[in-house]
């Protein structure tokens, strides 16, 4: 049994941090033997990584192992995260890892199927069966007092373009904020769900249109970052009064992080271009850096957050309710990104509500 | 046959070249590194057709020759992920030169050479590796200017014909070119290993070497130039930070009058360029409102209002420095030469960066920063741009704020505070928390603060009447009772979902909370009631909220820190209230 993660003590804004350890391709784990293994599960929430000369110890929400089923996967991490979407609230769930870690298994399941049914589906149809559930539940105990009406629209963030996965003859499109409604991708298509089954079919036809790439290091890399976005808005009829709700859901599958270098999560590269008059560009990215630490003092950054960041700023840091799954391969040969991700996943766990509030009256006090 | 043979291995290399920069470009996102991959092929011929050539060639030719090979193949194999086996060759490449490094049919190699290794590790993260390499090709390149000097070769030119060769004009550009890029490197290792001054001066260099060598994009150099300018006001460098401004926006200019690479600029090019002018727009703002606020900070005496003796000092000091001034100005700082360089000044004199003292000082400045907010906001406008919009809007009410610290009038300085009420109120009964928490606290703060201000002005010109009227009585009462409101709605925004407050306070609302309970208290204390039973209700009250700030850091003794000076008022007021109440309780039933 898993231990209970959501007790309401430990809530707080902080994003959650699961780990999820997957097994080694089959073929590896017989030849390398144990001594071919990078880490080891140590406890529930620790994890042991074999650096030298002293070993690492990381501990997270909770840590899974490769036995772990993707049923328990989904009730310790998304479960919460659904029933409080019910409740109104914002929710996100991320998964990161370097390509090969099992992002894409966790989240969706066997990449060969597209059948939603089968025992090995991830945690975005599991979301949907849930979500579901709790709508048809809910339903049956307000009786016609209470309705609800889901949304879906699925993007695709690519060398920071947003192209809309529901619509591939869809051009390039914007992020837009409303004053009521918060950030929002101007023109993509809004899929009307009634069922799981009707989400885990658009969510498979928008899933062949992503990009990916292969390159003699990497089989199959997705260069891209997919975002799911539920919306459920439930109308409550108290005599005359009508109580709206209306929350977000968002299921991310990030693009493999070895990928990531060149955007905030890592920072770090110093990145040549082909083009040798546009290879300066990041300039920019290096003088940002260097106003951020700036002390507190009122300035202006001229580059905005990425599109991910800007698209999910509610969810890093803001109103939401947010859990990291950061996806490791135990090989030896994986340790760098390993330990890369362990590292993001540590560095996430520090990520909160940042309400900072201008205020300057010290001294003021008379 | 020798001839010809070598004008095949020219034309290979060159293929390889044209494709690895030109073709990669176009490589479907399938497949990213095909060309790459074709490039390398080429490359590996040329190679042993090299090596079959090699008996009879001169020794040196060769090595040179296989350097740039090695060269190329190392930053083919990096492009495409390949990190060890590109080691290898770049290694390999530095070691055939190591000899002739100095030498004007190297040097640039060399130089390039010792870049890509600098990239290679920093992607391992060993940026102290890096390091090493790039600031060894720094001094590479400073001993070759000082002891030669001369245009050296470019490293493509080993695989040309000779009447193809370069001009001296383009060997010079491309070296350069080369040597900028070690600085931008060095740039970035720097801001890593957070060196963070010299990080900046590395910047501000690579975009003073673009303009001097015409390497860049005007809209991209301005906005790295007002990005640029945010790092100086940090360090409170206001002449720095204006000069990168003005450059900022003199570059800019020029982006509209270049006719544009692509000639079908659409709509959204036009849309990001309003975007660009806009951002810069309110780079000038926060140069505006730092200004002020510093300014403010000098002349401040302890209560927060304008200390008389100080701005005479301060004005005298200025007098002193700007005889002293006229010696001449730093010169290290300026960009461009000499047409931009004009205009850039001309740019300068129309705001200070000097440290205003009196009004109108300050509204100079502050009508500067006004007029660039209206052209921020001519972009950023609410719907589309939420959060942008309402930055801009703070910073309008931060501008009027400390303007309105100069301001000797008080009755013009509640209009002022007015002002801000005007503009922040209706924005923040728009705005949805739920997506907007963190901006909705932030204004509620700011407006609870702007009533608290405007409250204490209306008491201080009560106190100079002989009795107070009850107009006046009434204006203070409802900016008090609007100042708690909008307090008490902050306080409730760190409610948990059922409602309750935190037991203990999360570090980043530490202090906005406690001052928050602070000026309630005081806000209470400060009520005008004729009615002695409310009077005392209002103490009690106020009583409540001293004594939350004294019990908790009671309990978490670690948030005296955060509100020192308050915290020991409240102590203060705590001792003293219960007496006070006692007094008035005695006044009301004077027979108990």
């Amino acid at each position: 049994a898993l231990p209970s993660l959501n007790s309401p003590s430990v809530e707080g804004d902080a994003i959650k941090v699961y780990v999820r350890v997957r097994p080694p391709s089959e073929g590896t784990a017989l030849t390398d033997g144990d001594q071919g293994l990078c880490l080891s599960v140590l406890s529930s929430n620790t994890i042991r990584l074999h650096s030298k000369p002293e070993p690492k110890i990381f501990t997270f929400d909770y840590v899974a192992n490769m036995e772990t089923t993707q049923e328990s996967v989904f009730s310790s991490v998304a479960k919460n995260i659904v029933e409080s979407c019910m409740n109104g609230y914002n929710g996100t769930i991320f998964a990161y890892g370097q390509t090969g870690s099992g992002k894409t298994f966790t989240m969706m399941g066997p990449s060969d199927s597209d059948n939603f049914t089968h025992s090995l589906r991830g945690v975005i149809p599991r979301s949907f069966e849930y979500l579901f559930f709790l709508i048809e539940r809910e339903k049956e105990k307000a009786g016609s007092a209470k309705s609800f009406l889901c949304k879906c629209s699925f993007i695709e963030i690519y060398n920071e373009q947003i192209f809309d996965l529901l619509d591939s003859a869809s051009a390039g499109l914007f992020l837009r904020e409303h004053i009521k409604k918060g950030v929002f991708v101007d023109g993509a298509v809004e899929q009307v769900l009634s069922s799981a089954a009707e989400a885990c079919q658009v969510l498979t036809m928008g899933w062949r249109n992503r990009r990916v790439a292969s390159t003699s290091m990497n089989r199959e890399s997705s260069r891209s970052h997919a975002v799911f976005t539920i919306t459920v808005e439930s109308m409550e009829k108290n005599n005359e009064i009508v109580n709206i709700r209306s929350s977000l859901l968002n299921l991310v599958d990030l693009a493999g992080s070895e990928r990531q270098k060149d955007t905030h999560t890592e920072g770090l590269r110093l990145k040549e271009a082909g083009n040798i008059n546009r290879s300066l560009s990041c300039l920019g990215q290096v003088i940002t850096a260097l106003v951020d630490v700036g002390n507190g003092k009122q300035r202006h950054i001229c580059y905005r957050d990425s599109k991910l960041t800007f698209l999910l700023r509610d969810s890093l840091g803001g109103n939401a309710k947010t859990c990291i799954i950061a996806n490791v391969h135990p090989g030896s040969r994986c340790f760098g990104e390993t330990l890369s991700t362990l590292n993001f996943a540590q560095r996430a766990k520090l990520i909160k509500n940042k309400a900072v509030v201008n205020e300057d009256t010290q001294g003021n006090v008379s | 046959a020798a001839g010809s043979g070598w004008a095949a291995v020219c034309e290979k290399f060159r293929t390889a070249r044209t494709l690895s920069a030109v073709e990669s470009r176009k490589d479907p996102e399938t497949e990213p590194y095909r060309s790459k991959y074709s490039a390398r092929a080429l490359l590996q011929e040329v190679k042993q057709l090299l090596s079959a050539a090699e008996e009879g060639g001169e020794a040196r030719l060769l090595a040179v020759r296989r350097a740039v090979l090695e060269y190329e193949l190392g930053v083919n194999h990096t492009d495409t992920e390949e990190l060890s086996a590109g080691e290898e060759h770049l290694q390999r490449c530095t070691q055939l030169l190591e000899p002739h490094r100095l030498s004007p049919d190297c040097v640039s190699l060399y130089i390039q050479a010792q870049n890509n290794l600098g990239i290679l590790w920093s992607e391992r993260d060993e940026i102290k590796t890096a390091q090493t390499y790039l600031e060894s090709a720094e001094a590479l390149y400073n001993q070759y200017m000082k002891e030669d000097g001369n245009p050296p070769l470019d490293p493509s030119e080993h695989f040309m014909a000779e009447e193809e060769k370069l001009t001296d004009q383009e060997r010079s550009k491309r070296f350069e070119k080369a040597y900028t890029h070690t600085l931008y490197y060095l740039a970035q290792v720097y801001q890593h290993l957070e060196m963070i001054e010299k990080a900046a001066q590395y910047c501000h260099t690579t975009l003073k070497r673009q303009l001097e060598y015409c390497g860049y994009y005007p809209v991209e150099w301005a906005l790295n130039a007002a990005t640029l300018s945010q790092y100086y006001l940090s360090k409170q460098c206001f002449m720095e930070s204006r000069h990168c401004l003005a450059a900022a926006s003199v570059i800019f200019s020029q982006a509209g009058q270049v006719p544009s690479t692509e000639d079908n600029e659409t709509e959204q090019d036009q849309q990001d360029l309003r975007q660009r002018k806009a951002e810069i727009a309110r780079c000038w703002i926060k140069y505006c409102l730092n200004l002020l606020q510093s300014a403010r900070k000098l002349l401040e005496d302890n209560v927060g209002e304008l200390d008389p003796d100080r701005q005479l000092e301060l004005k005298a000091q200025r007098k002193k420095e700007e005889d002293e001034k006229e010696k001449g100005r730093k010169k290290a700082v300026l960009f461009g030469t000499s047409d931009i360089c004009d205009s850039v000044l001309a740019m300068e004199e129309k705001v200070s960066s000097v440290y205003p003292l009196d009004f109108q000082e300050a509204r100079e400045i502050f009508l500067v920063g006004q007029n660039y907010v209206q052209e921020a906001k001519e972009f950023f406008q609410v719907d589309g741009y939420v959060t942008d919009h309402i930055e801009i809007v703070q910073d309008h009410s931060a501008l009027f704020k400390v303007l309105a610290f100069f301001e000797e009038d008080y009755e013009r300085r509640c209009k002022m505070h007015k002002r801000r009420i005007d503009m922040l109120e209706p924005i923040y009964a728009d705005l949805n928390p739920q997506y907007y928490l963190l901006i909705s606290r932030q204004l509620q703060f700011e407006l609870a603060d702007t009533y608290y201000e405007m409250m204490d002005l209306k008491v201080a010109i009560g106190n100079r009447l002989e009795e107070l009227d009850s107009h006046t009585i009434k204006k203070i009462n409802s900016l008090a009772q609007l100042a708690i409101k909008y307090y008490e709605l902050f306080l409730d925004s760190l409610r948990n979902p059922d409602k309750v407050f935190p037991e203990q306070l999360e570090e980043d609302v530490l202090r906005p909370a406690m001052v928050a309970k602070f000026h309630i208290a005081r806000l209470y204390g400060k009520l005008i009631t004729s009615d002695s039973k409310k009077q005392l209700e209002n103490m009690q009250t106020s009583l409540e909220y001293y004594t939350f700030l004294v019990d908790y850091c009671e309990k978490y003794p670690d948030a005296v820190r955060a509100v020192e000076t308050e915290l020991e008022l409240s102590k203060e007021m705590v001792g003293l209230l219960p007496t006070r109440m006692e007094r008035l309780r005695a006044k009301l039933c004077p027979f108990i």
